[in-house]
């Protein structure tokens, strides 16, 4: 990452992604009727949208290059503020969707914590630092709300009536 | 005087339907659908001149999900069909989509021929080993001693198909392999697949959460396997020979030149006719 206009194309597709993923999962979940969760997810893509904006407010006015999904530098295969799909349940709860949205937090913290470190451009540098700040707020955040929701007991996922194999 | 317009500009949500997919959550289908739309917004191609065609199950819902032009055709049928739309609409850019029982039992000698015909289109198959949809029987991609089903308590016992080892025989001029936990390593093999003349067949590991939960281990048993591809079908064959199911990447690209007959007739009814007077 070279230039500013390269890091606030990556800053956008940070965010986009992750809303996006955030309202599948939502989705996913209202159709299971998992109706807390679902309300959980809409919030993080509200966020992110939010967060979206931010980003796109300041690269008003630069010239964004155009990268193809796979031509951007994650340090993982997707975005990292972008949870994964696989991750998800449909008996999950509050507790585990918000330590999933946690985990996301931190990982996007790290990625601006490490290109704030690293990256050569000065400019780069201080605007990382800055986003860094905000999530480090964002994870700050999602700990006081984890702290509302008590750990799901060990038979969270048993379902009465499950999709059992049927022969 | 005509006033320039500009291109329209297509993002993912032009390629998304109002209907919520009803797969269970941690499907690895979310993944493909989200690689399919991607790959359609980077290369801005207009839902209405795309098409897609599905068999049944779990992951022939897809089209449901998508604003495209979209065919919930019979059970292992998505290729006839995806062949006869693209050679009566070469204009189209056709894709087919399914599941491992849809596409290699149900379907098995259409993708053969789909193939061997060589028609310009791309066909996604979201394999998982298990027809899911009617909960958990062993498919044609099952390991021989997958003991899951009381259908076949000791496992099915017959050697699981090999889908890209199938296609490179029969004559696909594109195979790729993708894992639904790499959506944008997926968005491009599809993007790829899209953009390569012939048939194009993308063998997607995606995971069945619900009834090969042990799937999820997928994750650590994927490697880039392909890393560049290769236009000779020897050297790929011999790739295969060492491919452990889970190499990812693209493995080969052939040259060879679609199938696409003239749409115009070539004759008329009336000199067909003549050719049986007596």
């Amino acid at each position: 990452m070279e230039t500013v206009e390269d890091f606030l194309a990556h800053a956008v597709a940070l965010e986009e992604d992750s809303a996006v993923r955030f309202d599948d999962m939502a989705d996913a979940l209202e159709v299971h009727q998992n109706h807390e969760v679902t309300e959980l997810f809409r919030r993080m893509a509200h966020y992110s949208r939010l967060h979206l904006a931010e980003a796109q407010k300041m690269a008003e006015g630069l010239n964004l290059p155009h990268f193809k999904p796979w031509e951007y530098k994650w340090p993982d295969a997707e975005p990292p503020e972008t949870p994964g799909m696989d991750a998800t349940h449909y008996l999950m709860t509050p507790h585990q969707a918000l330590v999933m949205a946690l985990d996301s937090e931190k990982r996007g913290q790290a990625f601006y914590a490490d290109l704030a470190a690293r990256n050569a451009n000065e400019k780069i540098r201080a605007l990382a630092a800055e986003f860094a700040e905000e999530e480090a707020e964002h994870v700050a955040l999602l700990e006081t709300m984890l702290a509302k929701y008590p750990e799901p007991s060990d038979d969270w996922d048993e379902d009465m009536d499950p999709p059992a194999a049927v022969d | 005087m005509d006033v320039p317009v500009d291109p329209p500009v297509y993002t993912a949500k032009s390629y998304k339907s109002a209907l919520k997919p009803i797969w269970c959550p941690g499907c690895g289908d979310f993944s493909v659908l989200s690689g399919i739309m991607r790959a359609l917004t980077e290369l801005q191609l207009p839902p209405h001149q795309v098409s897609l065609v599905s068999g049944i199950g779990c992951s022939s819902r897809l089209p449901a999900y998508s604003t495209l032009y979209g065919f919930h055709s019979v059970h292992g049928r998505a290729l006839p069909v995806a062949s006869g739309l693209k050679l009566s609409r070469p204009d189209l850019t056709v894709l087919a989509v399914g599941g491992d029982g849809d596409g290699f039992s149900i379907g098995g000698n259409h993708f053969v021929h789909a193939c061997r015909r060589n028609v310009d289109m791309t066909y996604v198959v979201m394999d998982n080993s298990v027809y899911g949809m009617t909960k958990g029987q062993a498919s044609p991609t099952t390991d021989p001693d997958w003991p899951g089903s009381k259908l076949t308590p000791d496992g099915p016992g017959v050697a699981a198909f090999k889908p890209l080892e199938m296609a490179l025989s029969a004559g696909a001029n594109f195979i790729s392999r993708a894992f639904s936990g790499d959506p944008l390593e997926l968005a491009r093999h599809i993007c790829e697949g899209i953009q390569h003349p012939g048939f194009s067949f993308i063998h997607v590991l995606s995971p069945c959460v619900t009834y090969r939960p042990e799937q999820k281990a997928w994750r650590e048993n994927v490697h880039t396997g392909f890393a560049e591809p290769t236009d000779d079908r020897r050297e790929a064959f011999l790739r295969l020979l060492d491919d452990d199911a889970f190499s990812t990447g693209i493995l080969y690209k052939g040259r060879a030149g679609a199938f696409q007959p003239s749409t115009e007739a070539t004759t008329t009814v009336a000199s067909l006719g003549d050719q049986f007077a007596i």
